[in-house]
């Protein structure tokens, strides 16, 4: 038992639903990185092409020589003609103009947008333009305004031979504010997928492995006695288990039950030979006939103790099994008034309806049988006997049998439970009747306790596996 | 008093047979329960030993059966079998008294008797009849505290009469329960017993209704003398 516990610590169930979420979770975060992604790179991609216009524009219209003499030698045919290049820090912005040889931009021709401010581009911008001379650069910039800024810088050869730079630069919060809400419902959204999908995984889990549970619970119900095979449709799966659980059940009781059967036949077969030999031998006053008497009843005390131990043995080994208390009670009763007729003794029943007792029926009447027995002998007239469920122990019974004889004082009860010992001699019968209850109750985990009859005699109460 | 010991075991039959004939009962013997059951449905034996391990049909059907078909006879089971369940079915089957094995004889024969007188419906296993004092335990019998000597027939013959006293017996019945089977029935025979008996207990003790048979009476005290 221990040993099962501890190679299966954790449940199929958290098994299940903990491997759908081990893959679930990275892949569902991968979805909505690419996502955010891929709607960053299209908004941007959106964003830059009014940049490329102006930019595009900005080359058609450029020119240079002595068009305009106080415009220097770059002016431009035509100045691009979205009015948020004209209106002041708009945030929408050109520039041309020439790397100074300390690295700053110099402006040769801007739009009116920025006020007569300069673009400050960042200094990796110079230098990547270095390595490459000719690529196309985008980058950020702080806007006049100190906004942000994307800014798109392409190099550019005048019609006369002079490089310069041609920028277009646009405020970029409301583009950064959109990616991020993007972001934000991706991301929840899949939280919420990644908890509905676990909730989905596990209702579906237990669903799916609820003819599992019913197993589980129908095996108990055969531990508790409640049923003496697993029954019930299981899918086709399980079937075969329960199946096979069946025929466990079925050759555990043919066993126990043929052990049974060959050590009591051993034993009642030994037992008429020792009847004719102890017979014989009580006719003749012979040496051997008293060897004879005293060979045969010592073969008559291991008979008796090997057939309690065999039965013990098998007891509590069949599993399924449960006996209502009542019908073991009432025909013990009914054949106890027969046997002491004599004595005309008045049982006084107390019988709770429906109890159960979680075992064999003759182990059960063996039990009940020995201390009726018993009270039938000690009592002067009267035996009671009362069953129900025990106080404060979950699945256990109490029955109670007492009587109104002598009784016994409390130093004679450790007595009274040793094997073979009689306390009043002039009773007859073996005297064996308590302990066999005792090391009975015992086998079934039960417990035997001695106490004072309401009646005023003896009073046996057994505790035992059971319920309602 | 007639007894039938139904027992497979030929040992055990034979010692039991022998000690209930010692205690003055006329015994018939079967050793398997069809032969059992035969008997006890066709011969009236006062009281049965009955084994439950038999061979071709049980001890505890044999007795259903007997019950079923309204046999009355007291039945004591002899049984190696001796768990409280066992008991109960063989009670629950119509059985008197169990008895399980081994056994002393002592213990069986004061079975019998309890179940005999219980049939008979007395409470105490000697029986007085004005001044003749019967013992069934002892299987003695006394007339003014004086012992009477009787031969077994002639003792079974009283204890028969003694067991039903007061009412009349016929020869036929007479017969039935004081000879085992295997005697030569002449109820001729009887009228010699009774004779005999008569002789040594006192004539005016055995009444002959004509035609009917004979009653055990108390002379000092007839309720119905003419």
């Amino acid at each position: 038992m221990e040993k099962f516990k501890k190679k299966t610590p954790q449940s199929l169930v958290s098994r299940l639903v903990r491997s759908a979420v081990f893959w679930m979770i990275p892949l569902l975060a991968l979805t909505a990185m690419t996502l955010t992604w891929f709607y960053r790179s299209q908004t941007y991609k959106l964003f830059d092409e009014p940049l490329e216009n102006v930019i595009t524009n900005l080359i058609a219209a450029a020119e240079t020589g002595d068009g305009a003499p106080d415009q220097g030698i770059l002016y431009l045919t035509r100045e691009p003609l979205d009015p948020d290049y004209q209106r002041a820090l708009s945030g929408r912005y050109w520039m041309i103009g020439q790397f100074e040889d300390s690295g700053v931009l110099m402006p040769l021709r801007a739009s009116p947008s920025l006020s007569g401010e300069t673009l400050q581009l960042l200094p990796n911008v110079k230098r990547a333009l270095d390595a490459q001379p000719n690529e196309e650069i985008r980058t950020t910039a702080q806007g006049p305004d100190e906004e942000p800024l994307r800014v798109l810088v392409r190099p550019v050869i005048l019609p006369n031979g002079e490089p310069v730079l041609m920028a277009a630069a646009a405020d970029v919060r409301a583009l950064q504010s959109d990616v991020r809400r993007f972001a934000l419902i991706a991301t929840s959204l899949m939280l919420l997928l990644i908890a509905a999908v676990i909730f989905a995984v596990f209702w579906q889990v237990r669903n799916g492995l609820q003819p599992l549970f019913t197993l589980r619970q129908k095996v108990a119900d055969v531990r508790e006695g409640k049923s003496d095979h697993v029954d019930g449709v299981f899918p086709s799966e399980i079937a075969p288990l329960a199946n096979e659980l069946n025929t466990l059940i079925g050759h555990n009781k043919d066993i126990v039950e043929r052990a049974r059967t060959h050590v009591s036949n051993l034993a009642h077969g030994l037992k008429t030979p020792l009847a004719v030999l102890l017979n014989e031998a009580e006719t003749s006053k012979s040496g051997l006939s008293k060897i004879v008497a005293r060979q045969a009843q010592s073969m008559q005390r291991q008979v008796d103790h090997h057939l309690q131990r065999a039965r013990a043995a098998a007891r509590g080994q069949v599993v399924g099994v449960s006996t209502s208390v009542e019908e073991s009670i009432q025909p013990l009763v009914r054949t106890l008034s027969r046997i002491y007729r004599d004595k005309d003794i008045e049982f006084d029943l107390d019988l709770t309806t429906g109890l159960m007792f979680r075992g064999e029926k003759r182990d059960l009447d063996e039990m009940v049988g020995n201390l009726l027995d018993n009270a039938c002998k000690w009592t002067s007239s009267k035996v009671m006997i009362s069953s129900g469920l025990a106080e404060n122990e979950e699945g256990q019974i109490t029955i109670e049998v007492g009587d109104n004889g002598s009784g016994l004082s409390e130093d004679q009860y450790g007595e009274a439970l040793k094997r073979g010992s009689r306390l009043d001699e002039a009773t007859p019968g073996t005297g064996f009747g308590l302990p066999i209850v005792d090391d009975l109750a015992r086998a079934y985990n039960g417990h035997l306790s001695l106490g004072k009859s309401k009646l005023g005699g003896l009073s046996v109460t057994i505790k035992l596996p059971g319920r309602i | 008093m007639r007894i039938l010991v139904v027992e497979d075991d030929p040992d055990l039959s034979r010692q039991l047979s022998e000690a209930l004939k010692d205690s003055g009962y006329a015994v018939d013997v079967a050793d398997n329960g069809e032969d059992g059951h035969f008997m006890g449905d066709t011969e009236p034996y006062d009281a049965v030993v009955l084994d439950l391990g038999l061979p071709i049909i049980d001890g505890i059907s044999v007795l259903q059966k007997w019950r079923a078909d309204g046999k009355t006879f007291p039945v004591l089971i002899l049984t190696a079998r001796d768990q409280w369940s066992e008991k109960v079915s063989g009670f629950d089957a119509g059985a008197d008294d169990y008895l399980t094995k081994p056994f002393h004889h002592e213990e069986l024969l004061a079975r019998i008797r309890a179940i005999l007188r219980r049939a008979a419906g007395h409470t105490t296993d000697s029986i007085d009849i004005g001044a003749l004092h019967v013992d069934n335990r002892a299987a003695r019998c006394f007339v003014d505290g004086m012992p009477i000597k009787l031969t077994s027939h002639e003792f079974r013959l009283l204890s028969y009469m003694a067991m039903h006293r007061g009412r009349v017996i016929s020869r036929t019945e007479l017969v039935e329960h004081i000879y085992d089977q295997d005697f030569d029935r002449d109820s001729n025979t009887i009228e010699v017993f009774v004779g005999r008996l008569r002789r040594k207990i006192g004539t005016d003790r055995i009444e002959t209704v004509r035609g009917l048979g004979y009653r055990l009476i108390d002379p000092d005290n007839v309720p119905n003398k003419k």
